[in-house]
C-alpha cells in the first residue's frame, strides 16, 4: 500500500517538473509509517513539502473517497514562529492540496486574523491550519476546544530550532501535552536548521513520545558553500578602537549595494539599523525610495510591506536585524552584508544563506567591522565554518511563568482538573522535574494568590468548582486573552501618528527623555513627539534634521561558546606568528601596540591589566568567553574582591573581557593570591554575586509579563484600569521582601544561572584559567584590548560598602544646562 | 533633620513624612492604601503582608511626633473601595483625638461618604500661612507663599567617581515649592532634576542626608 501512496506524491512532483529529494522521500515514508520526527533542512530546500505532502497522502490512504469528502475537521496544524511565513506556507499548502485533488480548506490563524474569520474557523475548521504558538494557546482558551481539535492527525513545528530557544517553544510543548490527550493519533514533527544539539531538540519537541523511540531524524544532505569577505578600510588607523556602528565603511557598502540587484544589510541592533538607513540616505540620496528598513519594533503592517517589496524585487537594499533571519526565501536577494560581529556561527550561516539561490552556488557575505578588534570575529567564523562547528540551542526548563499563563488559559476555556494536567505537563521536557510541592504552589498562586488565605481576602482569579479549576469572571478572562503571548517589555510604548496610524514600539526610558517638539528618528522617519498619552507616544512627521535615535535594550547578542573558542584559536595564531587570515594580518600593528603597552596573551596565559585614570582605578581581565559569561565572572570577581575590603565596583564587559572600575584602589595582587579566580565555593559565590547585582531583576521583566503580573495592554487596546499599572521592578521588590520562596522569583535566578551565566560554561572557563599563567601588567595608557570595554556605558554594579559611606563621596546630579 | 522655610521650621523624617512643630501637624503624601488589595481583586497575586508595613510606619510616626492633625497630600487610597480602608479606619479611630485630613489627589475617587464615615476632613487645597498644600504641584505660587505637594514620588540621582550612580527617594525644596516623597510601599519613583540652589534631602533606609552640588 505505502509505495503506491508515495507514488501519488512523486507523480505530482513529476507533473510540475520537480524531482523528489531523497530527504523528502525519507520524511514521507517515516511519517506514513506513523512515526514522529524532525527534518533537518535549510530554508529554501523544499523542507515544507517534506512534511506537507505526507500529511495529505495519509488522508488519501485512510479515506478511499477522499476526493469528495468535505468538512473533515481540523487535520493538520502547522506552527510557524513568524506570521510572515504563514502566507508562503499557505500558498505551498494550497498548491499541493489542489494538485492532489483534495477538497481541503486552508486557514491562517494569527494576531492579524479578523474576528469574522476566526468565528468562521471555529464553526467550520479548515483541514490545515497555519498558526503561531500564541494563537494556538488562544485556541485552547476557547470554550469547547477539545471538539475543535479531536480529528487532528499531525502537528508540524516549523523553524523549531528558533522556537526552542525561546519561551514560545515552551508554549508549543504545553499545547502538545494537551493535544496528545485530546487527539490520540497525533504525530509530532519539527523542522529545524542545523544546530549542535539536534537530539535534544527532538526530545524537547516530543516530550514523552521521545522515550517511546518511535521517531526519525531526517537530514537533508544539502549544504551551502559560504565565503566570508571582510570590508577593510585603506589603513588600520581609519578603524576606531571602540564603537558599534562601522559607519567608516559606509561608502564601500553603498558601492556594493549599487552593484547588486538586491542587498540585505544585517545589523546587530535595531538602533544601528535605524542609523545605517539614515546615513545611507544622507550619503546617497539617489537611493531614496529604493531602500527600506525592517526590525522587530516596527509595526507588522510596515514590515509586511517591506517583505512584499523585497519579493517583487523592487528594493535595492533592506537594512534589517534578526527580524529577517528567518522566513521565506527572498529570491531577488543577491548580496548579504553583516555589520558588526556575527557572534554566532549558526546565525551567521543563516544570514549568509539569504543569498546564492542556485543549487551549488556559493553564498558570499560581506563583513563590516565596527571596531578594529572585531575583525578577529571574521577570522574566527571562517575557522568555525571550516571545522563545521555550530552552536547548541538550549531549551528552556521549569518556566513557571509560561505554566501559570497556560493554567489560566485552560481555566478560561473549559476549566481543568489538576491531576490530569499535572500528569500531562510531567510528560513535557520543560516541566518533567516539577515536584508536587511546586505544583501545589502554582495552583495556590492562581486560586488564592499566594500561600495563605486571608480573612476578608478578595483575591479573584481561578476558582474551584467541585474540583474543576475555572475562571468565572469575564474581566479576568478578557484580560488574560489579551495578554497571552503579547510579551511586550514592561516599559514599551506604542508609537502612533496623531492621525492614528501605528508605527511600532519604543522603550519608555528613551521617550521619557524627550519633550514634546523634540525630533527623533524611528522606522526610517523623522518624527516629532507631539504628546505622550497613556500607552502611546503620538508623533507627526517632521522636516527638522538630526533627531535622536532610540535604543532598545537587550539588543546585544553575546559571542557563542563555539565562536569564543575560535577567537582564542585565532589570537594564539597571532601570538605564534602563524596567522593567515587577511583580517589578522591587517590587525598586526594593533596587536603590536597591545604588546608594547601591556602584553599579548598566549594560549597558556591569562592577562590582567591594572591602572589608574581620572575616572578611578581599573582592573581589566580577558577571558575571551563572550559577554554573558564575562558578566558572570566579573560579578564573581567583584563579589570576591569586595569580601577583602568594603568597595564599590562599576562593571563593564564585551565579548573579549571585562572591567572592574572603582573610585578606590583595587587590591588586585592580594586578590589573585587569595585565588579569586578559583573554583572553590563557586556555586555559593555565584549565587551571592547574582544577589548583589541586577541580573535577576532584568530577567524578572519578562517573567512578570508572561505570568500576567504586569499587563499594559496591547496596540490599540490600552489597559482600562489605570490603577493596575505597575512595573515588574515593584513586583520583584515586594516578592523579595515578603515572599522569598515565590517560584517566579526563583525562576528569575534560575534563568540567570542557565541562560545568562551558563554556569557550566563559566565553570569551564575558570578551570581553563586555573591552568594558565596569570600576567598582571600596569599599562600607562589604555590598551587596544581595554579601550572598547572602558567606554561602554552599559554597566552593572556591585558593592560591599554602606550606602552612607558611598553617598559621602558622591554628588547630586543636576540638569546638564 | 530640620529645615526652615519662610521662617517656619519643618522636621523631616526618614519614614517619608514632614512634621511642622509650630502647628503640630504631621504631613504625609501618596500612601496608596489598598493598592495591594486592588491588584489582588483583579487577579494579580501580591502578598497581603506587604500592606501592614505602611500602617505600622504611620503609627510609629504618630507616636513619635504627637501631632494634633495628620494631613495627607493626596492619593491616600489607591482606587475604588476595598476592605483595606477599614484597616486604615481603625488607625483613625484609635487616634480619635487627632484630626485626619486629606487634600484630594487623583487617586482619591471613593465617594465622600467613605471619608466622612471615618471622620476624615477633605480639602481640595489647603492654606495654612505661609504654606499652600496641594496634591499636584502648583504651576505658579504667589509671592510670599510656599507650596508643598505630593503626586510626583520624587527621587534624585547621585553620581560619583568610577562611574558610580544611585537613585534614591528624596524630599525636594525649590525656591517657592517643595515635594514630599511617596509614603506608600509598592509605589514607584520619578526622577526629578533639581537646580543649583534647591535643597534636596535623600532618604537612606533610616536616615536623611542633605545632598549638595559639588
Amino acid at each position: 500500500m505505502a509505495p503506491d501512496i508515495i507514488k501519488i506524491g512523486k507523480d505530482w512532483f513529476t507533473s510540475r517538473g520537480w524531482k523528489v529529494f531523497p530527504f523528502q522521500q525519507e520524511a514521507w515514508k517515516a511519517y506514513l509509517n506513523g512515526q514522529h520526527g524532525l527534518v533537518n533542512a535549510p530554508t529554501g530546500s523544499g523542507k515544507t513539502y517534506s512534511l506537507m505532502v505526507p500529511c495529505l497522502l495519509e488522508f488519501i490512504r485512510d479515506h478511499p473517497n477522499f476526493a469528495s469528502q468535505k468538512n473533515n475537521g481540523l487535520q493538520v496544524i502547522w506552527i510557524t514562529p513568524i506570521r510572515a511565513l504563514s502566507k508562503e506556507i499557505e500558498l505551498s499548502g494550497k498548491r499541493v492540496i489542489e494538485g492532489l485533488g483534495l477538497p481541503w480548506k486552508v486557514g491562517v490563524r494569527s494576531g492579524d486574523t479578523s474576528v469574522k474569520e476566526r468565528a468562521k474557523q471555529k464553526e467550520k475548521p479548515p483541514e490545515l491550519l497555519i498558526t503561531t504558538p500564541e494563537s494556538l494557546h488562544l485556541l485552547l482558551a476557547q470554550k469547547g476546544y477539545p471538539e475543535f481539535f479531536k480529528n487532528l492527525r499531525a502537528i508540524i513545528a516549523d523553524e523549531w530550532h528558533e522556537l526552542m530557544g525561546s519561551k514560545r517553544g515552551v508554549q508549543v510543548e504545553l499545547a502538545l501535552s494537551r493535544l496528545k490527550t485530546i487527539s490520540p493519533h497525533l504525530k509530532v514533527w519539527g523542522i529545524s536548521a542545523t544546530i549542535g544539539n539536534m537530539d535534544q531538540a527532538l526530545e524537547a519537541l516530543l516530550g514523552n513520545y521521545y522515550h517511546e523511540k518511535n521517531y526519525t531524524i531526517v537530514r537533508s544532505a544539502l549544504e551551502k558553500k559560504v565565503e566570508v569577505v571582510s570590508l577593510l578600510p585603506e589603513t588600520l588607523e581609519k578603524l576606531p578602537w571602540a564603537g558599534h556602528l562601522g559607519i567608516q565603511l559606509l561608502q564601500k557598502v553603498i558601492d556594493i549595494v549599487k552593484s547588486s540587484t538586491t542587498t540585505l544589510i544585517f545589523t546587530n541592533t535595531r538602533s544601528f539599523a535605524e542609523i545605517w538607513y539614515h546615513r545611507m540616505l544622507d550619503k546617497a540620496p539617489e537611493l531614496s525610495g529604493l531602500i527600506a528598513m525592517h526590525h522587530g519594533s516596527i509595526s507588522q503592517e510596515i514590515r509586511n510591506w517591506v517583505e512584499e517589496q523585497l519579493h517583487e524585487g523592487k528594493l535595492k537594499a533592506v537594512v534589517c536585524t534578526s527580524s529577517l533571519d528567518l522566513g521565506v526565501d527572498f529570491r531577488p536577494v543577491e548580496t548579504v552584508i553583516q555589520v558588526g560581529g556575527p557572534k554566532g556561527v549558526a546565525r551567521f550561516l543563516q544570514r549568509a544563506g539569504r543569498s546564492g539561490h542556485q543549487p551549488g552556488a556559493t553564498s558570499r557575505i560581506y563583513f563590516v567591522p565596527t571596531h578594529s578588534l572585531e575583525l578577529m570575529e571574521a577570522a574566527a567564523i571562517r575557522e568555525a565554518i571550516t571545522r563545521k562547528i555550530v552552536e547548541d540551542r538550549l531549551p528552556y526548563i521549569r518556566s513557571f511563568d509560561v505554566l501559570i499563563q497556560y493554567l489560566v488559559t485552560l481555566a478560561v476555556s473549559d476549566g481543568f482538573y489538576p491531576d490530569q494536567i499535572y500528569a500531562e505537563i510531567k510528560n513535557t521536557f520543560c516541566y518533567q522535574s516539577v515536584s508536587e510541592d511546586e505544583w501545589h504552589w502554582l495552583l495556590n498562586f492562581i486560586t488564592t494568590g499566594g500561600d495563605s488565605l486571608q480573612a476578608y481576602d478578595e483575591y479573584r482569579k481561578v476558582i474551584i468548582l467541585q474540583g474543576l479549576y475555572k475562571v468565572d469572571n469575564r474581566m479576568i478572562a478578557m484580560r488574560h486573552r489579551l495578554s497571552v503571548g503579547t510579551i511586550v517589555g514592561d516599559s514599551s510604548l506604542f508609537v502612533r501618528f496623531v492621525s492614528g496610524k501605528y508605527l511600532g514600539t519604543i522603550e519608555e526610558y528613551f521617550i521619557s527623555r524627550l519633550n514634546p517638539g523634540d525630533v527623533f528618528w524611528f522606522a526610517g522617519r523623522n518624527l516629532e513627539l507631539v504628546r505622550i498619552k497613556e500607552m502611546e507616544a503620538q508623533v507627526r512627521k517632521s522636516n527638522k534634521k538630526s533627531g535622536a535615535v532610540p535604543s532598545w535594550q537587550g539588543g546585544r547578542m553575546p559571542l557563542s561558546s563555539q565562536m569564543s573558542e575560535m577567537i582564542r584559536v585565532k589570537l594564539d595564531e597571532v601570538v605564534r606568528g602563524v596567522e593567515k587570515d587577511e583580517e589578522l594580518i591587517f590587525l598586526r600593528p594593533l596587536f603590536q601596540l597591545q604588546k608594547e603597552r601591556s602584553h599579548l596573551p598566549a594560549k597558556d596565559e591569562f592577562l590582567i591589566e591594572y591602572f589608574k585614570s581620572s575616572e578611578g582605578y581599573h582592573v581589566l581581565m580577558y577571558p575571551f568567553e563572550g559577554r554573558f559569561v564575562h558578566e558572570g565572572i566579573a560579578a564573581l570577581m567583584a563579589y570576591r574582591i569586595a569580601q577583602i575590603q568594603p568597595i564599590t565596583f562599576s562593571i563593564a564587559m564585551n565579548d573579549y573581557g571585562f572591567e572592574l572600575l572603582s573610585d578606590q584602589p583595587i587590591p588586585i595582587e592580594e586578590a589573585v593570591e587569595t585565588n579569586v579566580l578559583g573554583t572553590d565555593d563557586l556555586l555559593k559565590d555565584i549565587q551571592a554575586s547574582i544577589n548583589s547585582t541586577e541580573m535577576a531583576r532584568r530577567k524578572f521583566r519578562d517573567i512578570a509579563a508572561i505570568s500576567g503580573l504586569v499587563f499594559k495592554g496591547y496596540p490599540g487596546k490600552p489597559v482600562k484600569d489605570r490603577h493596575l499599572q505597575s512595573s515588574s521592578q515593584l513586583f520583584f521588590n515586594v516578592f523579595h521582601d515578603y515572599e522569598a520562596h515565590n517560584l517566579l522569583l526563583q525562576q528569575a535566578f534560575e534563568e540567570v544561572m542557565d541562560f545568562q551565566l551558563e554556569e557550566a560554561r563559566l565553570r569551564r572557563a575558570l578551570e581553563r584559567i586555573a591552568h594558565q599563567k596569570i600576567i598582571i601588567t600596569r599599562p600607562v595608557m589604555p590598551t587596544p584590548f581595554a579601550f572598547p570595554i572602558m567606554v561602554d556605558r552599559m554597566r552593572e554594579k556591585l558593592t560591599s560598602e554602606k550606602l552612607e559611606d558611598r553617598i559621602k563621596r558622591m554628588a547630586l546630579q543636576f540638569d546638564a544646562d | 533633620m530640620e529645615m526652615e522655610i519662610l521662617g517656619e521650621r519643618l522636621r523631616l523624617y526618614p519614614q517619608k513624612a514632614v512634621f511642622w512643630p509650630g502647628k503640630e501637624i504631621l504631613f504625609i503624601a501618596d500612601l496608596h492604601v489598598g493598592k495591594i488589595n486592588h491588584f489582588r481583586r483583579s487577579g494579580i497575586p501580591l502578598p497581603v503582608k506587604a500592606n501592614d508595613r505602611n500602617i505600622e510606619l504611620l503609627m510609629d510616626l504618630i507616636q513619635a511626633t504627637h501631632p494634633k492633625r495628620v494631613i495627607c497630600l493626596g492619593d491616600l487610597f489607591h482606587s475604588h473601595y476595598n476592605p483595606e480602608w477599614e484597616v486604615f479606619g481603625e488607625v483613625v479611630k484609635h487616634f480619635s483625638h487627632i484630626s485626619f485630613e486629606l487634600v484630594m489627589g487623583n487617586h482619591d475617587i471613593m465617594s465622600e461618604i467613605q471619608y466622612s464615615r471615618k471622620g476624615i476632613l477633605l480639602h481640595d487645597e489647603l492654606r495654612i500661612d505661609p504654606f499652600i498644600f496641594t496634591h499636584h504641584p502648583m504651576e505658579e505660587v504667589e509671592e510670599g507663599a510656599y507650596n508643598l505637594a505630593g503626586h510626583i514620588h520624587p527621587g534624585v540621582s547621585l553620581r560619583g567617581k568610577g562611574r558610580q550612580s544611585l537613585t534614591l527617594p528624596c524630599f525636594y525644596f525649590g525656591s517657592c515649592a517643595g515635594l514630599l516623597p511617596a509614603f506608600g510601599m509598592f509605589t514607584g519613583l520619578a526622577r526629578i532634576h533639581p537646580k543649583k540652589d534647591d535643597n534636596v534631602f535623600i532618604i537612606l533606609e533610616d536616615k536623611i542626608m542633605k545632598v549638595n552640588p559639588s
